[in-house]
């Protein structure tokens, strides 16, 4: 006798609605979305069978689902849905649904899933932490620069560590990134045991994920699903390389700051990295590095905003709170980011760029501590889902 | 019915609905005025090889309806014409009816001698432009009135007079001019029926694009002996029969894109394609992808002795793209039953497209009352009632049912209801 699925908790079904799934409710499983799916693999298509699912309130069985993050949201299928249903975003509100249900621990799930009543807290808290830190050590005091040099105008009028010593943003930064590692190790391995036990991986897992990393590094899938709406695969190009930019420069950073204590003095006899003190001046190839990943992140950003605004286009799909948090905070951190290295050069007056400064590490680090609730841990969840479908499908 | 002179009924429209109203009525002793569009009566049904699900041909039903016609004299058959204006007048209605110019006069004899005369070709309405007529011509052959029809514009001057001098009863006129004439009425029926949807507005499904991906309409050309290949099935693109013929369900139907609802017809007039198909060529395999299978009452035993042939399969999901793959076609489909994405390949695509009633641009105050699709809805209030597919997408035996009942209210609402 054929089981009868049970509707797990309509609880979670009108939360579902809630949260941008109502559309579901619409679909008569007619599979037009599958069938035009560039990124559906032949022998487990979508979306078709997660709408079914959501409308049953099965979330237990999307949550180990790869499908719901293979997809792309080209929106191909919404715009041939012949319900309007627009399974694209259906497949978005799920992602959403599915990281509030995988987040250890829980409660943190909840705080950002319910991003709408919660953002002031997620985005205000980070910044007062800092400004209370602030407070607290340095007291809003300029402190004496380790190096000693003076400002001129490859080096702009004043200095951020003066405010705040880089000690203090390691010693918050370095703790949200051990946190997050931490959750999403918990998080992860949980995924993928469900995928794992939905379809048994035989190839090896280096050699998918390096295939993974080089689909992610051009944007294979994007490239191969994207139709209708270049401006979105370009801008999360861009955003996503700048991002890469703005890491590496920063580590450079880090290691032209205390290469010369004695383990890694070697570091200085390489080329191109002859030790030229601190701070760097912007003519400096790393400073060349972090700034054309400014202009990659900013103008990035605006496409991915203007996007957004092109509203009832059924190519770009409806804009949910979950969606809004994670693009406004990218948003802030880039415009934060600039405008702190702006300042330094062309407002004299110190406590401006400090102020923006502070805004900026408090925004930085709401991002990284919101990642594995947001959505930006589909950076995580959907590279887990490649790999798996690629150990998969070898 | 008071012993005053009753004013005459309008059915506008002569396809299966509005001529099996116009005979109720008439037979229950009103006058009525019958108007179609055509050069001749029979709608669309003519254009149908066979009915579901008894699989007989339509002409036979016209033909007793033609001599039900033919001897009853209180109908008044004009052709060629339509509405032009209309006025609600106390009760009823003042309509100015337009008919295109007489090229043909009612001497004809339809000898042929025009048609041999004649060298312009055009493309042949009766066949839905699959093959090419001469300009002058009878519709088809069972026309009803049985007179050859002139397609004045198509051929130059010189032409029309060789044309016009061909003809031994000097029934053709080049410069016929069109005529009009206001009547009123008691009541209207409006039975003005369908159109397919155009398969051209579905580009994804190869529609317009790929030749050998034909709409259903063009299948019943195709399997009728009077139709452009003799009542072969053949693809367009090779004039060779098909091996694998694939039925794409709800093409352009129940789809807020296109038609937001269904036809009820497409499902079963598939099943009956099937059969043709499986009739000529028992070797072919015959592949029917839908979304539900809607075959209402009787009509499920159609479905199933359709189904268990050999060689047809009925695949759930609906084909979502339709490409060129060399000399055949492949189709895009999530067989939903194995939750499999499937390119099919085939020689033959039929969409099954829907109806689209002819009303849904007409703006003459008799059609005012439509739904939001351009259906045309009952008015008793201003004595219009409906018949057939312009009230509801429906099969022929539907529609005769419905032509009875909405030619009782019309007669009712004509005579006066206090």
């Amino acid at each position: 006798m054929a089981s009868i699925p049970i509707v797990e908790s309509t609880d979670l079904r009108a939360e579902f609605f809630e949260r941008g799934g109502e559309n579901a409710a619409k679909c008569y499983q007619c599979a037009t979305c599958s069938s035009v799916c560039e990124l559906a693999p032949a022998d487990a298509p979508f979306p078709r069978r997660q709408i079914l699912l959501a409308q049953w309130g099965l979330f237990d069985q999307l949550m180990g689902d790869p499908a719901v993050w293979l997809c792309h949201q080209c929106n191909d299928c919404s715009v041939r849905c012949p319900r309007d249903v627009a399974p694209g975003d259906i497949m978005a509100s799920l992602r959403a649904m599915v990281v509030e249900k995988l987040a250890f621990p829980g409660a943190l799930g909840s705080l950002v899933g319910n991003v709408r009543k919660t953002w002031p807290l997620l985005v205000l808290g980070p910044i007062l932490f800092w400004a209370a830190l602030i407070g607290i050590t340095t007291g809003f005091g300029e402190v004496e620069t380790h190096h000693g040099l003076q400002p001129g105008p490859t080096m702009g009028q004043y200095f951020y560590d003066a405010l705040v010593p880089h000690s203090l943003i390691y010693a918050v930064n370095f703790a949200a990134v051990g946190f997050v590692c931490l959750v999403l190790l918990v998080s992860g391995s949980r995924f993928w045991k469900m995928m794992g036990d939905r379809q048994t991986r035989r190839g090896s897992f280096v050699g998918s994920l390096i295939g993974v990393v080089t689909d992610i590094a051009l944007h294979r899938k994007f490239a191969s699903c994207e139709r209708g709406v270049p401006s979105r695969r370009w801008g999360h190009f861009m955003v996503m390389w700048g991002f890469v930019g703005a890491a590496v420069a920063s580590g450079f950073a880090v290691v032209f700051l205390y290469a010369d204590t004695p383990p890694f003095s070697w570091f200085f006899a390489l080329p191109f990295f002859e030790d030229i003190g601190y701070p760097v001046p912007i003519t400096h190839w790393n400073k060349w590095l972090a700034n054309i990943s400014a202009v990659l992140l900013v103008v990035g950003g605006i496409m991915l905003f203007a996007n957004r605004l092109k509203k009832g286009d059924k190519l770009v799909g409806q804009t949910t709170a979950f969606d809004r948090f994670f693009l406004w905070l990218v948003l802030s951190v880039i415009a934060t980011g600039v405008l702190t290295e702006f300042s330094r050069y062309l407002v004299a007056d110190p406590s401006v760029g400090f102020a923006v400064y502070v805004i900026h590490l408090g925004v930085v680090l709401s991002l990284f501590l919101t990642l594995p609730y947001s959505k930006f841990a589909h950076i995580f969840y959907r590279s887990l889902a490649m790999v798996h479908q690629r150990m998969t499908s070898t | 019915m008071s012993e005053n002179k009753t004013s005459p009924l309008l059915v506008i429209g002569a396809g299966i609905a509005g001529v099996t109203a116009a005979l109720e009525a008439a037979e229950m002793g009103s006058e009525v005025v019958l108007v179609e569009e055509s050069p001749s009566i029979g709608g669309r049904v003519l254009r149908i090889n066979n009915y579901f699900p008894k699989l007989c041909p339509p002409s036979c039903g016209m033909e007793i309806n033609t001599r039900r016609l033919e001897r009853n004299p209180r109908i008044r058959v004009l052709t060629s014409s339509k509405i032009t204006a209309a006025e609600k007048i106390g009760a009823g209605w003042k309509v100015t009816i337009t008919t295109a110019p007489a090229y043909v006069t009612a001497a004809c004899t339809a000898c042929g001698d025009c048609e041999a005369a004649c060298e312009t070709t055009v493309p042949d309405p009766h066949n839905l432009g699959l093959c090419t007529v001469k300009a002058i011509r009878l519709p088809h052959l069972n026309a009803w009135p049985k007179r050859y029809v002139f397609d004045r514009e198509a051929v130059g001057d010189a032409e029309a007079k060789r044309i016009a001098e061909a003809c031994p009863v000097n029934a053709v006129d080049p410069s016929a001019v069109a005529t009009s004439v206001t009547i009123e009425v008691g009541a209207v029926v409006v039975a003005t029926g369908w159109r397919p949807y155009p398969i051209e507005n579905l580009e994804e499904l190869g529609g317009g694009r790929i030749d050998d991906v034909i709409a259903n309409v063009h299948m019943e050309r195709l399997a009728s002996a009077n139709g452009p290949t003799g009542g072969k099935i053949l693809c367009p693109s090779s004039g060779q029969p098909p091996k694998r013929v694939a039925f794409v369900q709800c093409a352009g139907s129940r789809d807020v894109n296109h038609l937001n609802y269904c036809s009820g017809i497409c499902c079963l007039a598939s099943l009956k394609q099937a059969t043709y198909v499986k009739e000529q060529l028992p070797e072919a395999e015959v592949t029917m992808y839908y979304i539900d299978r809607r075959t209402p009452g009787r009509n499920e035993d159609f479905l199933l002795k359709v189904a268990a042939l050999d060689g047809v399969k009925l695949v759930k999901g609906k084909v979502g793209r339709i490409e060129r793959n060399g000399g055949s076609v492949k189709l895009h489909v999530e067989d939903v039953e194995n939750v499999r994405l499937i390119e099919a390949e085939a020689d033959l695509v039929v969409l099954a497209t829907g109806m689209v009633p002819n009303a849904v641009d007409d703006d003459l105050a008799i059609f005012t009352r439509k739904d939001d699709e351009g259906f045309v809805l009952d008015d008793l209030s201003s004595a219009v009632t409906v018949a057939g597919v312009a009230r509801r997408p429906e099969d022929v035996a539907a529609s005769v049912r419905d032509a009875t009942g909405a030619a009782a209210r019309a007669v009712i609402a004509a005579g006066g209801r206090s």
